[in-house]
């Protein structure tokens, strides 16, 4: 075998080109590489440097949805402890109801007409849920409680796993993209595991009361706390700060092991998390070059 | 090179007739010429439908359809040694002395060279297409790459572009890859004894009318080249899943007298087709060396194409306009081509 390396040329030979025509250039065997070897290679073209105080804001929204779904489970367990009862539970509904939509006329400036376009929605949609209250009630008689509870945890990891934390699922009027199917897969997960503990209560009201708090929180508090975060990103942030703040104080008195996990869990998503993530951007080696499938730069409309 | 050393070689890749495209060309032809030097070519491929077994094509050439069933793109489950007692027993049969193996996501050829290896073979792969880096299929691919050519005798891409994608993501030296471009039969593709008329430019198009090839750019281009052109025509052979996206185009800019599409053409008629034009557009995305604009220059057309992967390698400038690829910038290039046009016409003549 003879391959002679970097094949030297002599000067009586014309300059080496980068091209595959016209035969093998004299002078230059096959395996001939060229000082430009590699020069359209391109590394790391655009890596965006994160800055720690940005990625600990930005993760501010998952450690708040985080405390949305836990302030619905310790309603759950009030609930099914007998801790609330029915008033209290539809007071918690009708304020809720009635804050969301300040906080989406204040910060959205919505059209009356929209707005009694969402009123008729909303009334429909509760008399739905009255109506099939009795039915969620006796769905799940005949499985022990242990098991819903199982598979209510399991659900709501996979919802928490699979929620679209950047924006809200339902959109406000005159949204373009349409939610991906992760997106549709844990809000259906976090439904069904409403619908589980629902059918654990003892009374219809019961029942219809705590389906319509939990589809509430599920369906639009992503919605309001977007709609907050446009609004004003300071103000997100106390809302965020504080919710966190009431959630750990509500959880302390649940249980105090439950209370550490919920506070190391959020240590490690707001604090650890984006320091992790800074340290592991040293390693990230990403190449780019000439052989690049090209990007069209059109929309494909099929 | 021991040039009356007769070899007795195998060539290995899921990608082989009656299945069509650039490597099952490339690896026929390769096997013909080396048949005709004097040398023994076997093939090794999987069962196409109920083509398995052992056949004999043109030249002697010996053709085993190993019975095992593709289950994606034509390939074959890896199974790492389930293939072992089949190659083994072809490599001794067949008395082998070289295996070649070709096309990086062929399984078979994989678990063949690596087989081979292993039993003390050379082992010669040829790489005919570039991947990326950063998506899950590329990366697990690359690492594949790296395994079963860790330890192969020489590597040989289709061109430099392709030779630097091959180097970074098998981690070969260089100097063990070897470019050797693609060739075409210039007996086969010929220019028509007679030129076509010049009342009217014929663009012709032919490629697998998917969004790799940039069917998508083909979509946008045609109309804006029709309206700034009165007395231009496009020929588009080729099938794919976007040939209804080229259909609606047509039927929306009421394009039917000046777009034709002739649906799949067999190899066999390709050069019918490419003597029939003036200029041959490529808008492909992505190519290591693009033999389809090779053939149409061989047919004496002149070639529009995207400046992609190793397609500025291939023709040199006189011959090719080169646009990127995006729909302006190619309209532009054929527009510069139109006006190339006239000139390198009546310069055929002249020399006629």
């Amino acid at each position: 075998m003879d391959i002679s390396r970097n094949g030297s040329p002599s000067p009586a030979y014309p300059k080496w080109t980068k091209v595959v025509y016209g035969g093998m250039q004299p002078g230059y065997n096959d395996n001939y590489t060229d000082e430009s070897f590699l020069e359209g290679m391109i590394m790391n073209a655009n890596v965006v440097k994160r800055d720690m105080l940005k990625v600990m804001q930005d993760s501010v929204s998952i450690s708040q949805y985080l405390c949305i779904v836990s302030l619905v489970v310790l309603v759950w367990a009030f609930t099914l402890r007998s801790n609330l009862d029915e008033n209290s539970l539809f007071f918690i509904d009708v304020s809720l109801l009635g804050s969301g939509f300040l906080i989406l006329l204040f910060s959205e400036e919505m059209h009356s007409l929209n707005l009694l376009h969402y009123v008729l929605n909303i009334s429909f949609f509760t008399t739905g849920l009255y109506v099939l209250a009795p039915i969620y009630q006796t769905l799940t008689r005949s499985i022990s409680s242990d098991t819903i509870w199982a598979v209510s945890a399991s659900l709501l990891m996979l919802h928490l796993f699979l929620h679209d934390y950047s924006e809200s699922m339902v959109r406000a009027a005159g949204a373009l993209k349409n939610p991906t199917l992760t997106s549709c897969i844990s809000l259906n997960a976090s439904v069904v595991a409403s619908v589980f503990i629902a059918s654990c209560l003892p009374s219809r009201l019961h029942v219809f009361a705590i389906m319509l708090f939990s589809l509430q929180v599920f369906l639009f508090a992503p919605l309001v706390t977007y709609c907050i975060k446009k609004y004003s990103f300071r103000l997100y942030l106390f809302f965020s700060l504080s919710l966190m703040v009431v959630t750990l104080a509500f959880v302390y008195t649940l249980h105090r092991l439950l209370f550490v996990l919920l506070l190391s869990l959020l240590v490690f998503v707001t604090m650890v998390c984006p320091y992790w993530l800074i340290r592991i951007q040293q390693y990230k080696f990403k190449i780019n070059g000439p052989w690049d499938e090209a990007k069209l730069c059109f929309d494909i409309t099929d | 090179m021991g040039d009356q050393k007769i070899h007795r070689i195998l060539m290995v890749s899921d990608f082989f007739y009656p299945n069509f495209g650039g490597v099952e060309n490339h690896i026929y032809y390769l096997s013909q010429c080396l048949l005709k030097l004097g040398h023994k070519v076997v093939v090794m491929t999987h069962a196409y439908g109920n083509r398995s077994g052992v056949r004999y094509m043109t030249g002697g050439l010996k053709v085993y359809y190993v019975p095992w069933r593709p289950f994606f793109m034509q390939n074959t489950l890896p199974t790492i040694y389930g293939t072992l007692p089949i190659i083994r027993t072809i490599l001794i049969r067949e008395k082998i002395t070289i295996v070649h193996g070709h096309q990086a996501f062929s399984t078979l050829c994989h678990e063949a060279l690596m087989h081979a290896r292993t039993m003390g073979y050379k082992v010669v792969f040829t790489d005919h297409s570039l991947y990326g880096f950063s998506d899950v299929g590329s990366i697990h691919m690359n690492k594949v790459l790296q395994f079963t050519l860790a330890d192969v005798s020489q590597a040989i891409c289709v061109s430099h572009t392709s030779k630097e994608n091959t180097v970074l993501r098998s981690g070969l030296p260089p100097e063990k890859v070897f470019v050797i471009p693609n060739a075409v039969d210039t007996a086969m593709f010929k220019p028509a004894m007679e030129r076509p008329s010049r009342d009217e430019i014929i663009i012709v198009v032919i490629s697998r009318l998917v969004y790799r090839k940039g069917a998508d750019l083909l979509v946008e281009v045609i109309p804006e080249v029709c309206s700034l052109h009165p007395n231009v025509r496009f020929v588009i052979g080729g099938d794919g899943p976007k040939r209804v996206r080229l259909e609606e185009m047509r039927e929306k800019h009421s394009l039917q007298d000046r777009v034709e599409m002739l649906g799949a053409v067999p190899h066999a008629q390709v050069r019918s087709v490419l003597v029939s034009g003036h200029i041959f557009l490529n808008s492909s995305l992505t190519e290591a060396f693009c033999i389809a604009i090779l053939e149409a220059a061989s047919c004496g057309l002149l070639t529009v194409s995207t400046r992609v992967g190793g397609v500025p390698e291939v023709l040199p400038d006189d011959m090719v306009v080169l646009a990127e690829p995006d729909p302006d910038d190619m309209v532009q290039a054929i527009q510069k081509a139109i006006t190339m046009l006239p000139k390198l016409i009546h310069k055929s003549c002249t020399l006629e």
